[in-house]
């Protein structure tokens, strides 16, 4: 495997993993600019309208036959908050040219490129706006996923607790928007924001599987759509940098009520460290406070006091949160609430052992070597690199895991404090 | 060991009967880090009645029992519990159980012989005490209550109960949260005593080993059973006739769910099931896949906003297709299905679609040989419905119209069809 980055020009980068372990090639392109509230629903209707129609491909129809007609090539789109910015994300996962039946004559892995480069730069335009009629069916289905949010109770009680820790700042705001918004947007803004979009915006290409990068880089480089897009000095947030002041914390308890058969608790957790070197023992802090079976977590909440079936703890690094989540019934509240406040003080209290530190970094260094045998996973983790601003490559990382001592765990747990407690009741 | 070579996707499948009668099952994958292993038996929700090998009279648990005991295994007399030990070896264990087999599983990059010592030894050495099973029914019970908060759970379990009236797929692979109360540590040893048998067991393997060493380490670390005789499972005859048309029900979701679902006949001996299931595969796609004109049709008109999940599930015990999604009137949905049914049985398939769609989903089908992890369930999924899943590979070649389109007059009935519905009160 190698991995190679490659700038096409200024603010657009071709990252290339020649990798022989896969029957398929992956390519994805990112789009990253700073969550904004004005413009957040803007981004999301945006690689809807996108999927609709090319200048080549003017239907969603001609462009699914066309994947189809390339081995059962899949396009898939999506909107992800990662730190303080949006991400609008495109995917392509097509054979390898290997493995297309021995009769075929397509060159997959070319078409694969141009057309994933048509759909997100060369779209349908009428008088030099969106077609009407797609822009107007998106905005309604935008507005159904939007209003989705509520359908999966575990996912929506998490996404409520993050919106009340981040209350008025970025990352609080929905990752696809709002329904309100959407009367505002017509075919011609959103070509004019798209436009903009398009030429300001960090653009990161990611080609993964057999090929030879020498070839990628020149099909790339002279990609037509390529060719037409300007050089731009790219707004966004590095992600390492700390966008809010975490010192005054008020533990805030909220209780909100919908139709459920099982309460769904998530405590919200603030970490008051920023730098580098602390992100990786806080990583162990997480898989010992609840991210594996052997942890506090998994130990107590469920297997000692039977209070749960789900019960763990996710680490956001971007964002220096801890996120508890657990469904439970809805008379345990107290109990599992007392219990998990009792991990985090043992946490504190320095209450774990050096096998327990051994067991989380195996854990962990177990998962960063599967990433690499995982096409889209190995590209998440480089995207994560490319927007911390700084490349920390998978061995470094195992390295930095197997540096970090008891004291390190220690000394970040006095830093973890609850921020907010979320109960979804009914 | 029998070796199957399969030339489209480059990989090898080794098999092997051992005299306890356990199979083993070998997909060596070169260069690949993940090693992973399943060892599933062939016991599901389904099988609550039945004749313990050598008695007379039959024998009948309550539901739940084949889920209750997966959760019970890793339990050990010396007081620990096997998942720990396995993630304190850094490698990823688990274990799930569905309708028709129960299996056991880790995946790792490090340890991967001491982590099959362990596995080994727990699936083999049952330890259950009063204590011990009193505590996991809380567990059971808040992974039951979380399933009832899924709306797509519920929709789907609707549907299968207004298809099946006495097949034991109407149950909840858990059980209720009723009927795990009466299961005791006496009905555990003695569903593990019938089904755990190794002449009812496979172990699949799948990254970068050697067969015929791998084999004797299997070997090294079986215990001693006889190979006993056929489990007499009992089944009560289900009619061919669904049980109702349509149901509904209110959860607060944003928009309805649907799914269609089509009762099929049982397959008989003779038939080749691979080959029906693709043509079922491809019909479905043919008449409301993302290509599809009806699929275009409802998506102008609002009635989809994403194409439907398609998929023909079957074993022995049951076959049906269901068509899954979400639309705000998916009675209209199921019409206008319909009518694209009858439409095609009356004008036939057409044979450049059909083309298309078929190379489509043999792309798919070599995409499964990604992932060692996916590779791994696939067979394991495959053998309990007697099934190579390399036939799925030569079978996309060589299926015809003539034969797609029988399936299509056989099975496509619309006496057979339910749909089931998941809405707002409101």
């Amino acid at each position: 495997m190698s991995y190679s980055i490659e700038e096409i020009k200024q603010g657009i980068k071709l990252h290339c993993i020649d990798t022989n372990k896969f029957k398929t090639n992956l390519m994805a392109v990112f789009i990253t600019l700073p969550l904004n509230r004005e413009k957040i629903t803007y981004d999301t209707v945006i690689p809807a309208v996108l999927k609709r129609g090319t200048k080549k491909l003017t239907s969603q129809e001609e462009i699914s036959k066309k994947l189809e007609d390339m081995y059962g090539a899949s396009f898939d789109c999506g909107i992800e908050k990662i730190g303080d910015n949006h991400v609008i994300k495109f995917y392509l996962e097509s054979l390898n040219d290997n493995f297309t039946p021995e009769n075929s004559k397509e060159n997959i892995s070319k078409d694969s490129i141009d057309l994933l480069l048509d759909i997100i730069l060369n779209p349908l335009t009428e008088n030099n706006q969106f077609k009407d009629e797609y822009v107007e069916a998106e905005k309604n289905n935008i507005k159904l996923l939007i209003e989705s949010k509520i359908d999966n109770k575990d996912q929506y009680a998490l996404n409520r607790c993050i919106e009340e820790m981040y209350k008025g700042k970025p990352y609080g705001l929905y990752k696809y928007g709002y329904t309100e918004d959407l009367d505002k947007i017509n075919s011609k803004n959103l070509y004019q924001y798209y436009t903009e979009l398009i030429n300001t915006s960090k653009i990161d290409i990611f080609i993964s599987g057999e090929l030879n990068t020498k070839d990628i880089v020149e099909i790339v480089r002279n990609n037509e759509n390529i060719k037409k897009i300007k050089e731009r000095k790219p707004n966004y947030i590095v992600n390492n940098e700390q966008t809010e002041n975490k010192e005054e914390i008020q533990e805030k308890e909220i209780e909100e009520k919908k139709d459920v058969a099982q309460g769904k608790l998530v405590i919200g957790l603030d970490v008051e460290l920023n730098d580098y070197n602390s992100k990786f023992p806080v990583s162990l802090y997480n898989v010992i406070l609840g991210e594996s079976a052997t942890s506090k977590l998994f130990q107590n909440v469920r297997e000692k006091a039977s209070l749960a079936y789900t019960a763990r703890s996710n680490y956001v690094r971007q964002k220096n949160n801890i996120y508890i989540r657990c469904g439970i019934e809805i008379e345990n509240y107290e109990k599992a609430l007392k219990i998990i406040k009792e991990q985090l003080e043992e946490m504190q209290d320095g209450k774990f052992t050096e096998e327990d530190l051994e067991n989380s970094k195996k854990y962990m260094i177990s998962g960063i070597q599967s990433a690499q045998d995982e096409q889209d996973s190995e590209i998440t983790y480089y995207i994560g690199q490319e927007l911390s601003g700084m490349l920390t490559t998978f061995e470094e990382y195992m390295k930095k895991i197997n540096e970090v001592k008891l004291e390190d765990v220690k000394n970040v747990a006095n830093k973890i404090k609850i921020n907010t407690i979320y109960f979804l009741r009914n | 060991m029998q070796i199957i070579e399969n030339l489209s996707v480059k990989e090898k499948l080794y098999i092997e009967k051992l005299e306890n009668g356990l199979t083993v099952m070998i997909i060596p994958k070169k260069g690949i880090r993940k090693k992973y292993v399943m060892w599933a038996t062939h016991y599901g929700s389904i099988d609550n009645k039945f004749v313990v090998p050598g008695e007379e009279k039959k024998s009948e648990v309550p539901d739940g029992v084949a889920h209750f005991l997966e959760h019970k295994m890793f339990e050990q007399e010396n007081g620990t519990n096997s998942l720990d030990t396995l993630t304190a070896l850094g490698v990823n264990a688990n274990a799930y159980t569905t309708n028709n087999y129960t299996t056991y599983l880790f995946e790792s990059t490090d340890n991967f012989y001491p982590a099959l010592d362990e596995l080994m030894d727990y699936v083999q050495k049952p330890y259950f005490t009063d204590e011990n099973v009193e505590k996991e029914k809380g567990i059971i019970a808040q992974e039951i209550k979380m399933y009832d908060d899924y709306p797509d759970w519920v929709v789907y379990m609707n549907a299968i109960r207004n298809m099946y009236k006495n097949n034991p797929i109407r149950i909840d692979i858990a059980g209720s949260v009723e009927s795990i109360y009466k299961i005791d540590k006496d009905v555990l040893y003695k569903c593990y005593n019938t089904f755990y048998n190794p002449s009812n067991m496979v172990m699949c393997f799948c990254g970068d080993f050697e067969p015929e060493k791998l084999i004797e380490e299997v070997k090294k670390r079986l215990i001693e059973k006889p190979n006993q005789g056929e489990i007499k499972r009992i089944y009560e005859e289900e009619p061919e006739e669904i049980v109702e048309k349509r149901i509904e029900q209110t959860m607060e979701v944003s928009m309805p769910l649907f799914v269609i679902a089509i009762k099929d006949k049982l397959p008989n001996k003779n038939e080749d099931t691979v080959k029906k299931h693709i043509a079922i595969e491809i019909l479905l796609n043919l008449i409301i896949g993302k290509s599809s004109e009806l699929y275009k049709e409802m998506y102008e008109n609002e009635l989809l906003v994403s194409e439907p999940f398609l998929e023909y599930e079957f074993t022995d015990n049951y076959a049906h297709i269901a068509i899954t999604g979400g639309s705000k009137d998916p009675d209209k949905v199921l019409e206008k299905i319909q009518q694209e049914i009858e439409k095609l049985k009356k004008e036939g398939l057409n044979s450049s679609d059909f083309e298309r769609i078929k190379n489509m989903l043999y792309g798919n089908a070599v995409k499964e040989f990604n992932n060692v992890s996916d590779i791994a369930r696939m067979f394991i999924s495959d053998y309990f419905k007697d099934v190579n899943s390399f036939d799925y590979l030569e079978n996309y070649k060589q299926i015809t119209t003539e034969y797609t389109y029988e399936i299509l007059k056989e099975v496509f009935l619309k006496d057979k069809t339910v749909l089931s519905i998941v809405k707002n009160s409101k």
